[in-house]
Parts: structure tokens; sequence; C-alpha cells
């Protein structure tokens, strides 16, 4: 008898998000299992990775494999997860914070080794769980944090350039106040042979109710989308204000794997060692 | 008559689909609400989305029988002919705030039933099915209910303070 | 246990062979080793250089005897010096005697004033002229050949030697050396010390304590390791990573610490056995990982080979200065595993142990080997392959109401793997209740904190936790490669008719603290013997409480070596 296929409500666990209510992560969490549902993904074989932050708590709202482990690290677990057992779905899931800051260098290095996995960056351009501090992506003159009363005043970090310089193969940006063209996103990104990289605006109501505006703010991308060419890509990347949603960036390359076939025992590799 | 295929709904299977998919994120998207202000004991305001939940929830079972015995199409989300970025009676979100007050929920709730009257009238006017335009007719009709009980319960409410936040956010981690 | 410990006198030959970088001394200390082991002897070489990439200069040290080698001595037998550049940062290394014989050419200089000052024995040889007169010949294989009369080998156990070491570069290259190695070994054919021969061996392996990590590693069931290069533990990645895809497994080359520890987490919570070696910064970079895996009880094995820190310190030199970090570096209240392999050949049994352990009780297992036993070749008995019962508790087919940190009479609870349905959990870094989920309750806290105590508190280690030799009144306690030079010691202290016992530990925690007080019951002299400057060991052992006030400690900092007059010293002040 066939198995009656999942809804995306199926692919939720039945713990209730600590998310502020308004929050964006649940339209992300909403568009990740609708994703799931229409991928039909065997539950048991997917894994959610995470670190920490709000955005990180999101495996253990899923109802599969989970990790959440520590600040700035989900992408090199996840990349020991996908390198030891390819058979696994792995998305990994954070914030910008905990991507871009602390995890700045895996993830300049999970774009050029190009496992094949989904990375989802719910990006706020705000620590939330440490209660609003400016993060990587926070405009230089955001002043609303204590621990920088003037502003950063440091450029932000553009994550989509970043990511195409650093190599990776599929670049797309979504929105959480656009849920089925984020769902459209996952799918496409889960289904991508390779490092997936989604930026998805996803607002912070409680230290950011500015972004309430970013409704407004988002459009489509003016130029073709997505290109295949890099130079391209490039020059859209940089013309764009940051607030542009699609996918940006689809393009091959050469997925790292283990090239691990068994042929011998270990009785016979020891014998190098004979006299 | 418009012929925009994007609005178009031709088949009663089609149509079902649309008005189940509608309701049933909308009964998620009140649930999800309501236990988010339950965990930040904004009570009041929880239990208006409890209710409101279970409207959704309840038409959603009279859409499901209505499509008994039917061959539904699979459609992927992103398919769905909504002219809003999602399914209509979910939007708003960023709305939303732990702080809010029963009179700023009301006002997310009645934006989101007036889109769900509003989908539905626009299904009927741009059918070219007769059963369609019917059975859309009706549930414009029965969401007009909705958006009128809203009203007089809005008026009904006196003018209260923002929420102050007495306890600020925790740092959980 | 080695009952028969080579000492200096007359039952091992010491070698130290030096040289600009690039005259080849570590290659000739390399065919020296091989073609003793042909011999049938067991032998030790450790090699020390300065610290360019290459060219400086650059010494190997041999030690052979029929048994077993596991440090070096007090004195060389023989300097072979291939020219004299720098040769002044060796003397320290290098100690000489008037019973030493030095090896030279004379078209090299003089021997210099620090080496002739201690009446070591002048042997020259004209390396340079017997080279030259060969198409491509080197002045090193002349020096082997006549290194290899003054240690008694013969001429058909050296060209084996060089057939073994050099054959990868082509029968050319062999054919010139052995041509070379002829003209020094005819040219003067009297020995320094003869010592029987004790003819091939069977059963012996020619292997480095970082290869033997590997061994170990593999033994241990490990399939995944993630790799960021570190001076002195890279050779162990090197290693493993070509054989660890002919088995079915695979090595990830990380882009730094953060990520190895990490990534070896990930692939653990896989359900594939994994390990990660380094040195003590990328240890210090690891802590944080190391207590996620602790807490989310992720399996996984961390290999340190130590060297002369903190910080960058020196790096190309041994030094056990990491346990400290290894015992304490966690925050929290994080209960795990420490190991020290006690030689060479050990390194294989420790790592199998520490990773197997490390799968049974679902926790972190810290194996501190150093830069002496792993940049340092042995000639050893070949370890037996063990098939020890340690193994991961798979729950593969979990009921409806599974519990990933469920409490059971041995706090160890059955892990699901991903794939396997009805078995779903999120694992955390976050403290948790039984089900994995987030807790920040106090009874939550209380019950995991117990059951990752009590786990590896209520686990029997059998004996394999220390090596306890002999008897006596008097004791030294020491651990990981300071125990090859304890067990010299205690062969020349019984030599001249005292008892003496040795405690080697191997495990370093959890400490076994009841076996440890047993074994040093009665004793009313006890020295705690290590190479760093703080006495971490002494200082452990007294903060648990097991030492008497009288015990005392010898505590030696690298780079030099422990050497056994400085012990012998030791216990008669």
């Amino acid at each position: 008898m066939p198995v009656p296929a999942l809804k995306a409500k199926d692919y939720k666990s039945d713990i209730k998000p600590v998310w502020c209510p308004g929050c964006g992560h649940f339209a992300v969490l909403s568009a990740l299992t609708k994703a799931m549902a229409h991928l039909g993904l065997v539950k048991e074989k997917v894994a959610v990775v995470s670190g920490i932050g709000c955005s990180s708590r999101l495996p253990a709202y899923i109802d599969s494999y989970g990790f959440h482990g520590i600040h700035g690290r989900a992408l090199a677990a996840a990349s020991g997860l996908k390198a030891a057992r390819p058979d696994l779905t792995v998305v990994v899931a954070g914030g910008d914070g905990d991507g871009f800051s602390i995890g700045g260098n895996h993830f300049l290095h999970a774009c050029r080794r190009n496992m094949d996995m989904t990375y989802i960056v719910m990006d706020n351009e705000v620590y939330g769980m440490t209660k609003g501090q400016a993060s990587p992506t926070t405009r230089p003159t955001w002043s609303n944090s204590k621990m920088t009363p003037h502003g950063t005043g440091i450029p932000c970090f553009n994550p989509a350039a970043i990511a195409l310089a650093a190599g990776a193969g599929f670049i797309a940006r979504g929105y959480s106040g656009q849920p089925s063209e984020m769902t459209r996103l996952l799918v496409e990104a889960i289904e991508y042979p390779g490092f997936a990289f989604v930026q998805v605006l996803s607002g912070c109501v409680t230290f950011r109710p500015d972004q309430r505006s970013w409704k407004e703010d988002v459009h489509p991308f003016i130029n073709d989308v997505p290109t295949e060419d890099r130079i391209k890509a490039a020059q859209i990347i940089q013309a764009d204000d940051g607030m542009a949603t699609g996918v940006i960036y689809a393009s091959q390359y050469p997925v790292w794997q283990p090239d691990n076939q068994k042929e011998t025992e270990l009785s016979l590799l020891e014998e190098e060692f004979d006299l | 008559m418009s012929s925009d295929p994007a609005v178009v709904i031709d088949t009663v299977a089609e149509f079902l689909v649309h008005a189940l998919e509608l309701e049933e994120a909308s009964g998620d998207h009140y649930d999800e609400l309501a236990d988010s202000m339950e965990i930040h004991n904004n009570i009041q305001v929880a239990e208006l989305f409890r209710k409101l939940a279970g409207f959704s929830r309840q038409h959603a079972k009279e859409v499901q029988q209505r499509t008994e015995g039917m061959r539904l199409p699979k459609l992927t989300p992103w398919d769905f002919k909504w002219k809003c970025p999602s399914s209509p009676e979910s939007f708003c979100m960023e709305e939303a705030s732990y702080l809010m007050t029963i009179t700023q929920a009301m006002e997310i709730a009645l934006f989101n039933e007036i889109r769900g009257r509003d989908f539905y009238i626009q299904v009927a006017e741009h059918t070219a099915n007769e059963e369609v335009m019917k059975i859309a007719n009706e549930m414009a009709e029965e969401e007009g209910w909705h958006v009128e009980m809203l009203r007089e319960w809005q008026t009904s409410l006196r003018e209260e303070r923002p929420l102050e936040d007495l306890d600020p956010p925790n740092m959980p981690e | 246990m080695n009952k028969n410990q080579a000492d200096d006198s007359s039952s091992s030959f010491s070698v130290a062979v030096t040289g600009s970088g690039g005259s080849g001394a570590v290659t000739t200390g390399r065919i020296l080793l091989e073609a003793a082991a042909y011999s049938g002897f067991q032998g030790l070489m450790t090699r020390s250089a300065g610290p360019q990439i290459r060219g400086g200069e650059s010494a190997a040290m041999v030690r052979f005897s029929a048994d077993p080698v596991e440090c070096m001595g007090d004195q060389y037998d023989l300097l072979v010096a291939l020219d004299w550049l720098n040769i002044e940062r060796f003397a320290d290394e290098i100690p000489l005697s008037d019973k030493s014989l030095i090896l030279c050419d004379p078209a090299a200089g003089e021997v210099p004033v620090l080496l002739r000052s201690n009446g070591a024995e002048i042997r020259e040889v004209p390396f340079k002229v017997f080279a030259s007169g060969l198409p491509e010949g080197r002045l090193n294989m002349v020096a082997l050949g006549a290194a290899a009369v003054i240690c008694g080998l013969e001429l058909s156990a050296m060209e084996v030697g060089v057939r073994r070491v050099l054959a990868s570069k082509g029968e050319q290259v062999v054919e010139t050396a052995l041509r070379a190695l002829g003209l020094g070994y005819n040219h003067d054919q009297r020995p320094a010390k003869t010592m029987p021969l004790p003819g091939k061996q069977d059963n012996v392996w020619s292997i480095t304590g970082n290869q033997a990590c590997g061994v170990g590693a593999l033994r241990g069931g490990v399939r995944f390791v993630a790799a960021y290069p570190i001076t002195p533990a890279s050779e162990i990645l090197e290693w493993l990573a070509p054989r660890l895809e002919k088995l079915g497994g695979s090595l990830l080359q990380a882009e730094d610490e953060l990520a190895s520890i990490n990534m070896i987490i990930g692939a653990s919570f896989g359900g594939v056995p994994s390990l990660t070696a380094t040195s003590g910064p990328g240890l210090s970079l690891m802590v944080e990982g190391l207590g996620l895996a602790l807490v989310s009880e992720t399996p996984v094995t961390v290999v340190n080979v130590m060297r002369g820190g903190p910080s960058t310190g020196i790096p190309t030199k041994s030094e056990q200065s990491d346990l400290n970090i290894a015992l304490y570096g966690l925050h929290g209240d994080a209960p795990h595993l420490v190991f020290a392999p006690l030689s060479i050949r050990d390194c294989v049994f420790t790592t199998q142990w520490a990773v197997q352990l490390a799968e049974h009780l679902q926790t972190i297992s810290l194996v501190l080997s150093d830069q002496s036993l792993g940049q340092s070749r042995a000639i050893v008995e070949t370890p037996s392959a063990l098939d020890l019962p340690w193994r991961r508790t798979i729950e593969a087919s979990p009921d409806g109401d599974y519990r990933r940190y469920q409490i059971t009479a041995e706090n160890i609870s059955a892990m699901t793997l991903p794939g396997t349905p009805g078995g779903m959990y999120t694992a955390d870094g976050l403290e948790h209740n039984v089900r994995g989920t987030p807790s920040s309750m106090a009874v939550d806290h209380r019950e995991q904190l117990n059951k990752r105590l009590r786990k590896l508190e209520d686990f029997d280690f059998g004996d394999e936790w220390a090596e306890i030799e002999g008897e006596g009144t008097q004791c030294i306690i020491t651990w990981g490669s300071s125990a090859g030079v304890v067990k010299e010691v205690a062969w020349q202290f019984r030599q001249q008719g005292n008892a003496i016992r040795t405690i080697a530990i191997r495990l370093l925690a959890p400490l076994q603290r009841r076996a440890l007080s047993q074994a040093i019951e009665g004793m009313n002299r006890i020295l705690v013997v290590e190479q760093n400057h703080g006495g971490q060991l002494f200082q452990y052992l007294c903060a648990q409480d097991v030492l008497p006030m009288t015990a005392s400690s010898l505590a030696q900092p690298g780079p030099l070596p422990l050497r056994p007059g400085r012990i012998l010293r030791a216990l008669d002040e």
C-alpha cells in the first residue's frame, strides 16, 4: 500500500518555537516544511544542523534528525556529517551573526568546498538572542544598540557577493513576508547538487521593529535572474540594494564528496611496517 | 471578466484546493500566533487568535466535506493563484508583537479576513465556471459575516493603552 | 616488562648523525636503524632540526639494542659529523664523553673545540674524496659505511637498509649509494665495540609514533578524520588520508581547528567513529567543540601531539605540558577521558583503546602523545591486533517512546543514527532532559551531570590504566612518553641490586585513585617524573589527594629530553 504523502505540518515537531510573535523565522520554518513536503523527503533521512541564535533553534522544530551545535560552527558540523553520511539530506540553518561573524571563515570555505547541502541564513541584521547588538549585516548608522551607541560605522557584509567570490554555485535571496516564493527558493536549493546558499531577510520585530518596512522595500531583481554567468552575477549583486529577492546565481561546480570505495583490509595496510 | 490566467480558476477542484489551503494555512497561522502569545503571557490576544484559528478550522472542515470523492490537483506552494505573496489570510505576520493589544490584534485579524473575503469575490468575478462562481460567492458571504462580526466586536472594545514592556527580553543563550 | 632494558654501558649502541640540512643526516640515520633492525636489534630514532622549513642544520639520533629501546641514553657512543655547520646547536642534545668516538671528514675542517674538549676519540675518513670519485656520489653514504663498521653491523645488513629506504628513488640511486657505502665500509675495519648480532627477528615493525596513532585509530574503527595541519601532528593525518579512503572512510581537510573538531562531531553524530589530531595551539581552539561533544554525548577522539608551549612555543620539540588543558580545559563540569601512550609501540594500543572507550562511553577521549613519540621511529615487536569489546550502543529499531538521554544502569543510553525511523532527536549543546529537549531545570541538569560523571566513574577500566613494575619501597610515578626513560632508570637501579617500583600512568582521567593508592602503599620515597615546568601531574595527584607529604616532583621542561642520569640523581637527592 502506498504511504500517504506527508503534508508540511507533518514535518513540524511538537515543540513550540521560542520565537517572538511576528518573527520572520516562523515563515522560514513554514516554508522549509512546505519545501520538504513538496520534495517528499523522508523525515529520518534529513538532518538539520545549526549553531547558536534565535534562528538556530530551528532544528528542534523540524521532525527530523537535528544538531543544535555551537555558535558559528554549524557548517563545519554539517560538512563532517555529509562527508560521513552522503545519503542524508543536510540542511544548515542560522542567523547573520552566527554565519557571517563568528562563523565567517566556515562560510567562505563551505562555499568553496561545495558539498551538497543547503545553507539558510535568516538575516535580521541584529543579534536577537543577546538582546539587539549590531551584526555584520547591520547598516553602519544603526545606533540603537548600547554596544555601538554611534552605530558601527563600518560597511556591512554583503552575503551574496561574498558567497559568489568564495565559489558558491547557488545563491538566492528570499523574504519572510513572501513565504510562497521562499518555498520555491528552498525547493530549488535543496534540489541543487552542491552548496546552495539562501539568504532570507527575516525581520526581528523585537529589536528591529523598523524592519516592518521591508515589505515595502523588497522587490524583484531588475535583471534576468538567475544567471549562470559569474561575471553577470557579480554585476547584479553589486548593483542591487540588498532587497531584491529570487535566485541570483545558479551554476555548476565540482561537488566535494569522499572518494572511498572500500578496497582493502586494515591488516593488509599494516604490512607496510613489517621488516 | 478578466482573462489574466494568474487569477482565473475554472474548475471546482482547483478552486477547492485553493480554499482548503487558504483556510488551513489561516488556521495554522492563528494557532502559531496564539502559541507564541501564550509563551509571552499575552493571554487576551492569544485567546482571540485561538478563536480565529477555530473559525478557520471549521471552514477548512466544510471545504474538506465539499471535496469528498473528488480528484484534487496537486499544486506546488508557489503555484497558488493568490494576488498576495502568501495565502491571503496568513499575511501581516510582521505586524504581530508580544506587546500588541487586543485592538491591534483585531486589526490584523480584520485585514486578513477581508483579504480572504476578497479572494473569494475575485474568484467569483473572474471564473467562467458557474459552479465555481456559486461556491465562491457562498464562501465570500461567509467571510463577509466574519468581517462584520469582527467589526462589531472591535467597536465594542474600549480604547486601550499600549502595553508596557515591564519584563524586557531575556538572553537565553 | 623490560627486564633487560638497554643501558648505556654495554647492551645498547647510540649514534648521532649531524650535518647541514640537505646533507642527508636523517636519511643516514634511518638506514642505520633499518640495518640494525635487519640484524635483529630493536631501536629508536629521533630527529632534531632547526626552525627552518629546510636547510639549516639537522640531526638524527639512533639507539639500538637486543632489547626494547624506549628512550635515548645519557651519552652517545658515536657522533657521525657530515660537516660542522652549527654543530654547537646540538651540543646539549648529543652528550659525548671520553668513551665516545667522533667520525668525521678532515676536509670539513678541524673538529670544533667544543667537541674535542670532552676527550672523545676522533676517527677521520675522507668522505668527500671518496664520494667525488663516484658519479652522483653522496658523502653521507660513505660516512654511513664507515659508521656501520664502528657499530658492528654487517655490510649485507647495510645493503638491505639502503634498499629499503632508497628504493623509491630508483635503482640508479641505490647502486650509487651502495658503492659509496662500500668505500666507507672497507676503509677502516676497526669496530668501536662489539655487540653480538641477535639475528633477523620475525614480527618486527618499523614505525613512528604518529603512524602508530594512525594504526590505533583505524584498529579502533575510526573511519572519518578531519584535519588541519600542525607540527608535530600532521603526519598522523597525512598517513591516514589515503588509507582511510581504501577502507571506505574519508578525511576532510578543514579550514581551521574550530572546523575540524566540529566536523568530527558531525560525522560521529552520523554514526561514523571519528578522530582528529592536533597540537597545543589547535587543542586550545578545539576546547569549545569538545564541550559540545561531551554534552551531546557524541563520541570523538582527539590525539594531541604535544610540543613546547604555551602559545606557539617550540613547535619542533617535545614537552609534556598539555596535561592541564587536557584535564581542566573545558568550562563547566565536564568529566571525560584523558590518555597518554607510554611508548611509540603503545601509541597503537592506547589510541585504539581511547577510540573504543569514547565510542562505548559516548564521550570525548584526549590522547596525549608528544613530539618525541610522534616524530621518532622505532623498531619494535609487532603490536598484536586486539579485538577490544567496546562499541557504541546503537538503537536500530526504537519504539515509539525513544529517549536519547535515558538514564540507564550504566548511564549509557542507546543512540539512534540518522536514517533510523522513529529515533529522531536533536542533539544539543544546551543542557537537556532525557529526550534531548533543552532544559534549564535544576532536576534535569543534576540528572544529566550525574549521568555523564557516573558513566565514567563506575566503568571498570581494568589493569590497562597504568603499567606497574617492580617492588621495594621507592617508587617513580610518571606518565606518557616519560615512561621510557623511567623504565631505563629502573633497570639501571636494579642492575645495582636495588629494588624500585615504577608506575607509568596511561589513563589520566578519570584518575584511578583507588588502584593508584594501592600501588604506592608502603612506599617511603615517591618521585613524580614528567617533562614540563610546572609539575602538572604532580599537582594533579596532590589535588586528588593520593600522594603522601613526602612525595616529590622532578619536572623538567623541554626541549631537552629527560635523561636517565638526571632521574637517578633526583632519586638520590
